[in-house]
């Protein structure tokens, strides 16, 4: 294999492979880079057997060929090389990559491409197209709220479901859910409904770039795994699989208190909570006040701890129904104010042992798109 | 007081305590005598932990009428001929006594019909006192009620346990009878409940599911093993399946349920280097031999017994366990001694002695001199070399953060040396405080989006159904749903990043019969245990902030130099103690 590349496109390129080589893992392989000529580019990709993750880099192609190049090394010397032509010479006897730039002269020891998981080319002719902007915002608005415990694996997931032209998100980790819907610009042909781990979506989400404006997502029947398709790169990922969760179940459909208020003063009220609460229970209380014909209504925010004292925060509120105090997991709550980008939140709830649900206060117009599902905390007698 | 010969009754009585010293013990001797009578079916009702009923009905072969009088007397027995039968029993009972016994402490009604004849017979025994044997038409085989126990021993009546306990000695003793005997039909009924009822198809799978509940009755290893004068049956966990005690071990001898430390032993060195430390198999073994071999007759209620030729019923039990494992290991190289005959043989194991480095220190600290024996050490210059921390109340040093060892423990530097702190002790420790000290307010708990439900066995289902109180005081929201299930609505706040359903199985393992009765204590005890199962796990890498942050937490502990179940949290190694190692300060 001889090809030329821009030190600036291959430095790029790895950044986005990188994430998916699994330094530790016992097949030495895959803690390289498949390096490989692919019809006029340069293909890299690297993988860890449940996510992988394909790119393809400009390149003038001297003599075709391949190869996997430690991923540590590779990334790392590229990352120091100048803003020049790459020439990159693999010795095939030797396996040896010559990776030449300006006056520096490298020589990396590299394992044979044959060794490397084959990568299968699906049929990918059924693909769905998704607007890249709402699939980014819809992963950062969901994959949070999944669990990390691989003890349920389900729960590690974000299931995806599509039905004509609506998909829509949801991850739980058992203490809260996060749901996301959104139109698609075309319907599917059939419904879909899959979990994909958290983790691989949040990858896509880092790989998508400015210029892609769809991303082509296809589940090739029976092989448990789904293709992300971008202009110049590609994730694969496993699905998980078992039964997730029947989340609209959990939604509740009512409400005895709504509170509507400001989601950047909320949610710097409980990051300051949190300083508190974080040494201790994590507990942040809401005493939920409804106002008068002169006095707008309340939410108290406070967190505490033996330790580290206390804090409170009034946040004025619009609020409907009775007043009612509830607690929270600060995290929780800051977690999901953090994806909330209207400028109002709503917090529905009717007792402080039922669900605290927290949605966007859209414009007219516009109809709830986000919902979320937090169970709160209570304190033991 | 002159010396006087005691009058029959207290003499009774007081021979009577030997034998029946609980409902459960009642129930033993009448449910033996069933067994012996060569019955099909057994049927057991009791009323208020027996204390109101035991009665024992069974299809046997009866007592004719002309013997029922007799069969009510102190050593009176039909198992038994001679002295020379005393060394080769073949039935459970032999003694004679129960029935005498039970007389004398309770209203026992005995009611009877043999196969052979058309009319039964009853005849009432109270307080010792037996009544005229009065004919009377009755189902073939035998009927015992045994009502108001120990109604003239109130000194027994008060050293009852709870209630509770007493019911569940009563399931235990009948869910093993029923294991030990697959082609008898048993049920049990508890103040109206039915707590038992086995087939008698001689399926012991099944009874284990009633027990164990199904899906652990679907993983126990079957134990088949016979050769020409032992034969090993039963049933034996998977190396995945564990418990944290060895309450779980059970072994039959000749059909007989006994209790044997070194037959658990030999169980438990047959799972070696398979299973961790502290985890105990589920065994249930049933042991034939020639009764000749085993003398039942050391302990009034039969639940010893010796051997003739233990070394080879260990080595036996060991090896038949040990195959079956084998067989269905999923560890492939393993290494099997096949001969296992003299004692030694299985013997030590391959295991690195852990302490080897720091014994080899101290032995030359001996034999080199370096503190001469003899001089008083003067305080502080000569501490001792490696200090396990074992002094719960003294407060932590200083610690800065060195590193991480095997991701399990941490290195510090403190102001007299290295410390090595073991993450998960040191972490269960920190929980530990802190969960206590909220539980002087309230400790929090974090409701779940869905319930989630959980089956247990019979057994833990009692053991849980007692503690719902504690553990709803420390943020667990338990309910019983159904028949032997729960459902968890909330779960205490530092449990969250667990399975709630895995993590209340966990701790119901653990819950002990006869908890202490001092509340309080309890509850320390439970939260201990979740907190061992919140904390960081051995194995696991820490970024230099959270090992920071861990030490920070240890340091504001009141006792931070041992864990809640008391293993040490920290090693130190004294600056002296290094400097000797690396001869900067050599032999003075």
């Amino acid at each position: 294999m001889r090809a030329s590349v821009l030190q600036e496109n291959l430095a790029h390129g790895l950044s986005i492979v990188s994430r998916a080589v699994s330094p530790r893992s016992t097949l030495p392989v895959l803690a390289n880079i498949l390096v490989a000529t692919d019809e006029g580019r340069l293909r890299l990709s690297a993988t860890n057997l449940e996510l992988g993750i394909t790119c393809w880099i400009g390149a003038k192609i001297h003599e075709e060929g391949s190869t996997t190049v430690p991923a540590r090394t590779f990334t790392d010397l590229v990352g120091t090389l100048s803003e020049s032509h790459v020439d990159m010479a693999l010795d095939v006897r030797t396996q040896t990559l010559n990776l030449r730039c300006g006056a520096s002269n490298n020589d990396l020891k590299c394992i044979d491409s044959q060794e490397f998981p084959p990568i299968s080319v699906e049929d990918l002719s059924d693909g769905l197209e998704i607007n890249v902007a709402d699939l980014k915002e819809m992963i950062h608005q969901v994959a949070f709220a999944a669990s990390t415990d691989e003890a349920r694996p389900i729960l590690t997931g974000v299931l995806i479901k599509i039905n004509n032209d609506k998909i829509t998100m949801a991850a739980a980790d058992g203490f809260r859910l996060s749901v996301r819907y959104a139109p698609l610009s075309s319907s599917a042909s059939l419904p879909i409904s899959a979990v994909i781990p958290a983790r691989a979506l949040s990858e896509l989400a880092r790989i998508v770039e400015d210029g892609d404006q769809t991303v082509t997502m296809t589940m090739p029947p029976g092989r448990g795994r789904v293709v992300f398709q971008l202009q110049n790169a590609e994730l694969v990922s496993q699905l998980i699989e078992g039964s997730f969760p029947d989340y609209e179940q959990i939604i509740p459909h009512s409400y005895e208190t709504r509170a509507v208020l400001s989601t950047s003063a909320f949610l710097k009220a409980c990051k300051q909570a949190e300083i508190f609460a974080r040494e201790g229970s994590r507990i942040a209380r809401l005493k939920i006040e409804p106002g008068d014909e002169l006095e707008p209504g309340t939410v108290e925010i406070q967190g505490q701890s033996e330790e580290t004292g206390s804090s409170e925060n009034v946040v004025d509120a619009t609020i409907e129904g009775t007043k009612l105090l509830i607690a929270f997991n600060v995290g929780f709550l800051r977690e999901v104010l953090d994806v909330i980008n209207t400028p109002n939140v709503a917090l529905e709830t009717s007792a402080d042992t039922s669900p605290g649900v927290i949605r966007p206060v859209e414009a007219e117009g516009e109809h709830g798109e986000f919902i979320h599902v937090i169970m709160p905390m209570h304190l033991g007698s | 007081m002159p010396i006087h010969i005691l009058p029959p009754e207290v003499a009774s009585q007081i021979a009577a305590g030997e034998v029946v010293e609980r409902p459960a013990s009642v129930v033993k001797e009448l449910v033996e005598n069933s067994l012996d009578a060569g019955s099909n079916s057994v049927t057991i009702t009791v009323e208020d932990a027996g204390k109101r009923l035991i009665e024992v009905a069974d299809d046997g072969c009866g007592i004719p009428i002309d013997q029922l009088s007799l069969a009510v007397e102190r050593h009176a027995t039909n198992k038994l001929d001679g002295p020379e039968d005393l060394h080769c029993i073949a039935s459970l009972g032999f003694r004679g006594e129960a029935l005498a016994s039970i007389g004398s402490v309770a209203r026992l009604t005995l009611t009877s019909r043999t196969t052979d004849t058309d009319l039964g017979a009853n005849l009432q025994v109270e307080g010792g006192h037996a009544s005229r044997v009065l004919p009377l038409g009755s189902p073939a085989g035998t009927v015992v009620r045994v009502e108001n126990l120990f109604y003239n021993v109130p000194a027994r009546l008060k050293f009852l346990k709870h209630d509770q306990t007493e019911r569940r000695a009563i399931d235990k003793l009948v869910t093993r009878y029923s294991l030990a005997y697959p082609l008898v039909r048993f049920s049990l009924h508890q103040d109206g409940r039915l707590a038992l009822q086995t087939s008698g198809n001689g399926n012991r799978r099944e009874i284990l599911g009633t027990i164990y509940g199904v899906e652990i009755a679907r993983q126990l290893i079957e134990v088949i093993s016979e050769d020409d004068w032992i034969q090993v049956l039963g049933f034996t966990s998977p190396t995945s399946l564990t418990r944290s005690s060895r309450r779980e071990l059970t072994f039959f001898v000749n059909g007989r349920p006994v209790k044997d430390a070194a037959l658990s032993a030999a169980v438990i060195k047959a799972y070696h280097t398979l299973l961790m430390v502290n985890r105990y198999p589920i065994t249930i073994l049933f042991l034939k031999m020639p009764p000749e071999m085993v003398d039942v007759n050391v302990h009034p209620t039969k639940a010893e017994v010796r051997f003739r030729e233990p070394d080879r019923i260990f080595s036996s039990v060991q090896r038949a366990v040990r195959r079956a494992l084998l067989a269905h290991s999923p560890v492939p190289n393993l290494e099997f001694q096949p001969h296992w005959s003299d004692g030694a043989a299985w013997g030590e194991p391959h295991t690195i002695d852990p302490t080897w480095g720091w014994r080899d220190i101290e032995n030359q600290r001996k034999e080199g001199g370096a503190i001469p024996e003899g001089s008083s050490p003067t305080p502080g210059s000569q501490s001792p070399p490696i200090t396990k921390s074992g002094l719960g109340a003294q407060p932590a040093p200083l610690l800065r953060p060195v590193g991480q060892v095997a991701s399990t423990y941490l290195v510090a530097e403190g102001p007299d040396g290295l410390y090595l702190i073991d993450q998960h002790a040191a972490h269960e420790r920190v929980l530990f405080e802190r969960v206590m000290k909220q539980r002087d307010s309230s400790i929090p708990s974090q409701i779940l989006l869905q319930p989630v439900a959980i089956d247990l066995p019979p057994y833990e289902t009692r053991l849980l159904q007692e503690q719902l109180d504690i553990l709803g005081k420390i943020g667990f929201q338990v309910e019983l749903f159904g028949h032997n299930s729960f459902l968890v609505r909330a779960v205490p706040a530092i449990l969250e990043n667990h399975d709630p359903a895995a993590s209340l199985r966990l701790l119901v393992e653990d819950f002990e019969e006869d908890e202490t009765p001092l509340q309080a204590e309890l509850e320390a005890r439970i939260i201990a245990r979740i907190c061992k199962r919140a904390a960081i796990k051995a194995g696991k890498n820490l970024s230099p902030e959270e090992q920071r942050a861990l030490l920070t937490d240890l340091e504001a502990c009141q006792s931070p130099r041992t864990c809640p179940h008391g293993r040490p949290t920290m090693i130190h190694l004294s600056v002296d103690l290094l400097e000797r190692q690396f001869g900067r300060r050599g032999s003075r």
